[in-house]
């Protein structure tokens, strides 16, 4: 939806908490009951318009009914009123896209798209827009809370905190197991997999399967989710999936981080899961649960672009163009022999920047450094700080080239504690 | 050097949660009911009453362990903390109203703790105005770095000489006849000083910030619908565990103190003379290591379970690992819990076991609304289905709040009319 123009006068603005508990009238002014709840649309593009109301008659507490939005002429502080003065309810059925306001979304945690964080809604920001109301923002600072806290007349008082405009907003489907629906999230789509990894992490077990499911469709961009995830996030999500659909969500991810899920997996369900793989995957897995997660072997990835000496600039960006390698596996071309003995490396940029007919041995960095799989943190960090690079070749007792370990893996274990967020009460170190 | 990598085959938990899952945190949750204000107030029970109070022991036992269970349960089943629960069901208001009175609460039982620190170096001749704050400024570097794991894993083994309460009150030949007799046989007494020490037994075996710190420890063990066999289990054990260490306490003092002559514990020295009979001479030792690791346990959870709850139930930032800066709520709460209760445990003269029974009857107090959400919530069905409290089990969880509420208005009826 577009934004309203500037010219147009400030469009007329409502807080949820001053309608909740209000009165419902007809279209004669009488008082017919109370305000329970107010029903949104979501899904569509644009702020989510209201479609309905809860409310409770009065004489009949306990008892819930329906009044559908187009039977209401006007929504204010303290009052909703009706447009005719014949009451007329229905039972409300809850539709899939639909959620209650003050059930499924006040006080409840939303995702913060932008900040890529949960906030909580503290109050609930209405506005009159193209002739009808629509949630346009969240309130999650503690004035907004302050508000609600006190009464009617001393909240009116504080001054409205910040909010949270809704365009940036996702929220969950409610904690109703029975009734649990797909939303889908299409803002989540824009986030970078480690801040949505962040989310799954701070968010309850439910939510985080929510948000997870929002992915499903992507099962690229939840491979990198899953990539990004704690050990325990992991499992956690995993426990309800197929050994099927495990094996599927292995294959998409870096078989580094593939082999570190597969060996947090329970031993019993391990076996099963890597039979479910296919072939080049299964090996890579294998080879790596091998090595020892502290040293050089079981920190590389088996995935890499080589190149025989005699291979000519050209072959080699030829290679990174078929290559199916995430980006940054791309920044180096590694050089090998005919027996696949492993001879140096060529940036990625050098090979750019060089006469495509030339040979690749040309530009080789000559007697370049490489570890041994049983390589430490210290001993790869050391060589990388010395040789200023991003990522080393790891060689087995031949010589021959079997892994990369680069910048990220060691920097990960190498950062000091607390630097990542940790949440929870008992949290891992 | 071992560095803690993301890696292949390290132990499926990481070792706090092997640590944790030995002991578990059901276990944890209802030992912590055994801290300075714990047997301050058992150890006044046993010496003012001897055994006749062990009934009142046995149900306390049995709503603490449902108690306890419904909160582990909600965990597993919802993903969700205490707090959070109550402000997305019950909305701000009451959700701030429930974590006020945590927080009167945890203050108190805070305060308490560093009470127990300062009795129990004061054992040694250290004076509390230099034991607390050293204490106190340890414990805030400990959790705001983020070390906090290894020194619990020290606290819980300084607690660990509480264990020869059992064996003390063995060795004291206490009269099995009365003892056993008492459990089973209630005797009432009317005077508002029973009202008083019954409500503080009770506000010191179940309270609040056990359900909280169990729940918010069962979500963060990632435990799920397919664990709550395991976890209702390690819930009810806990607490039937705690508690018979509790009623041995009673025991040990109500066969020592009480037979003796002494009916009311002015200081920790004679606390201690209930392990005499275990330990003679070293009874003072033994009463202070674990006085001191009790406490120093319970002073350093208290403040994090504390602010874990508001920040939850307003919507701030909360977590360990946070700086001032990210989380400036979360940790200035803690802050100010710890240099609070410091500084009201350094006030000379302090009258220890008083105070600490004080607190607990203020927990008592507050012990209803707590266990009223509680009530509440594990029996919704949209939230827990087929796993919410139904039949015996939700019966007798609503006659705990019944029986509790009932207690804490007689106590301040009594308190107001001065009856």
């Amino acid at each position: 939806m577009p934004a309203p123009a500037a010219t147009v006068a400030p469009p007329e603005v409502l807080h949820l908490s001053l309608i909740l508990g209000g009165a419902l009238r007809d279209a004669d002014g009488t008082r017919l009951g109370r305000v329970d709840d107010l029903i949104v649309r979501l899904g569509g593009a644009g702020y989510p318009p209201i479609t309905g109301f809860l409310v409770t008659i009065a004489g009949r507490t306990g008892r819930r009914s329906y009044v559908p939005a187009e039977r209401v002429a006007a929504i204010a502080p303290g009052a909703v009123t009706l447009t005719k003065a014949k009451l007329d309810l229905r039972p409300f059925q809850r539709r899939g896209d639909e959620v209650l306001l003050r059930h499924d979304v006040l006080d409840h945690q939303l995702i913060n798209v932008e900040g890529a964080r949960l906030v909580r809604a503290n109050e609930i920001e209405l506005a009159r827009l193209d002739g009808w109301w629509r949630v346009v923002g969240v309130d999650t600072g503690a004035r907004g809370g302050l508000r609600r806290l006190l009464p009617k007349r001393l909240a009116g008082r504080i001054a409205t905190g910040d909010f949270v405009d809704w365009a940036s907003l996702e929220p969950f489907s409610g904690d109703v197991p029975s009734v649990r629906m797909r939303v889908l999230h299409p803002k989540l789509a824009r986030m970078h997999p480690a801040d949505i990894a962040d989310l799954v992490e701070a968010a309850s077990r439910d939510e985080g399967e929510e948000i997870l499911q929002a992915l499903g469709d992507d099962g690229e961009l939840e491979a990198d989710v899953f990539e990004e995830l704690d050990a325990r996030h992991q499992l956690e999500q995993l426990e309800g999936r197929s050994d099927a659909e495990v094996a599927e969500l292995l294959a998409r991810m870096a078989p580094d981080d593939a082999a570190d899920l597969c060996a947090e997996l329970p031993a019993e369900r391990r076996e099963a899961v890597i039979d479910l793989l296919a072939e080049a995957p299964r090996r890579k897995v294998r080879a790596l649960l091998g090595f020892d997660p502290a040293e050089a072997g079981g920190l590389m990835s088996p995935d890499f672009v080589s190149v025989y000496r005699q291979a000519t600039v050209a072959d080699a960006l030829e290679r990174v163009r078929r290559s199916r390698l995430p980006d940054e596996m791309l920044a180096t071309v590694w050089v090998m022999d005919q027996h696949h003995r492993f001879l140096g490396s060529v940036a990625l940029a050098a090979l750019v920047r060089a006469d495509p007919e030339a040979s690749v041995i040309e530009l080789e960095v000559d007697d370049a450094p490489h570890l041994s799989p049983r390589a430490d943190f210290e001993e790869i960090a050391r060589l990388m700080a010395d040789y200023n690079l991003t990522a080393a070749a790891v060689c087995d007792a031949e010589e021959r080239m079997i892994g990369v370990v680069t910048v990220d893996d060691v920097l990960e274990v190498l950062l000091p504690k607390g630097w990542r967020r940790r949440f929870g009460l008992l949290g891992e170190d | 050097m071992r560095l803690q990598v993301r890696g292949r085959f390290r132990p499926r938990r990481s070792r706090i949660f092997v640590f944790l899952g030995l002991l578990g945190p059901g276990l944890i949750a209802a030992n912590a009911g055994n801290d300075a204000g714990g047997i301050a107030t058992y150890s006044e029970v046993g010496a003012k009453y001897g055994y006749t109070l062990l009934w009142a022991m046995l149900l306390i036992t049995v709503s603490l362990a449902l108690v306890q269970r419904s909160a582990g349960r909600m965990g597993a089943v919802t993903g969700k903390g205490l707090s959070e629960l109550i402000r997305e069901r019950y909305g701000i208001r009451w959700s701030a109203f429930a974590t006020l009175c945590v927080l009167v609460a945890n203050f108190g039982i805070c305060i308490s703790d560093f009470v127990g620190v300062g009795a129990a170096l004061g054992l040694a001749g250290i004076p509390a105005q230099v034991s607390v704050p050293i204490a106190g400024l340890g414990i805030w570097l400990v959790i705001v770095r983020g070390s906090y794991r290894s020194a619990e894993r020290v606290f819980i083994w300084l607690t660990i000489p509480f264990f020869a309460y059992p064996i003390a009150a063995i060795l004291a030949h206490p009269d099995w006849g009365k003892v056993g007799h008492s459990l089973v046989v209630p005797t009432v007494h009317t005077s508002p000083a029973f009202l008083l020490l019954f409500i503080a037994m009770a506000g010191t075996t179940i309270t609040p910030y056990m359900q909280l710190y169990l729940q918010s420890a069962v979500v963060e063990r990632g435990a799920t619908v397919a664990d709550l066999k395991s976890e209702s289990n390690e819930a009810v054990g806990g607490s039937i565990f705690a508690d018979i260490v509790a009623a041995f306490i009673i025991i040990a003092t109500g066969a020592t103190l009480y037979v003796h002559g002494t009916h009311s514990i002015g200081s920790a020295a004679d606390a201690a003379k209930a392990l005499e009979p275990f330990a003679g001479r070293y009874a003072e030792l033994l009463f202070g290591i674990g006085l001191l690791g009790a406490s120093l346990l319970a002073a350093a959870i208290l403040p994090i379970a504390t602010s874990y709850a508001v920040a939850e139930s307003l919507g701030f930032e909360k977590g360990i690992g946070r700086r001032r800066d990210e989380a400036p709520v979360f940790i200035g709460l803690i802050t100010v819990m710890i240099v609070v209760s410091g500084l009201v445990a350094m006030v000379p003269g302090v009258p220890v076991i008083s105070l600490l029974v004080g607190v607990q009857v203020v927990n008592g107090l507050l012990l209803p609304i707590n266990l009223f959400f509680v009530w509440r919530l594990a029996r919704n069905e949209e939230l827990m289905g087929e796993h919410r409290n139904k039949g015996a089990v939700d019966w007798v969880t609503a006659a705990t709040v019944a029986i509790t509420s009932t207690l804490s208005l007689i106590l301040v009826a009594v308190t107001v009319l001065g009856l």
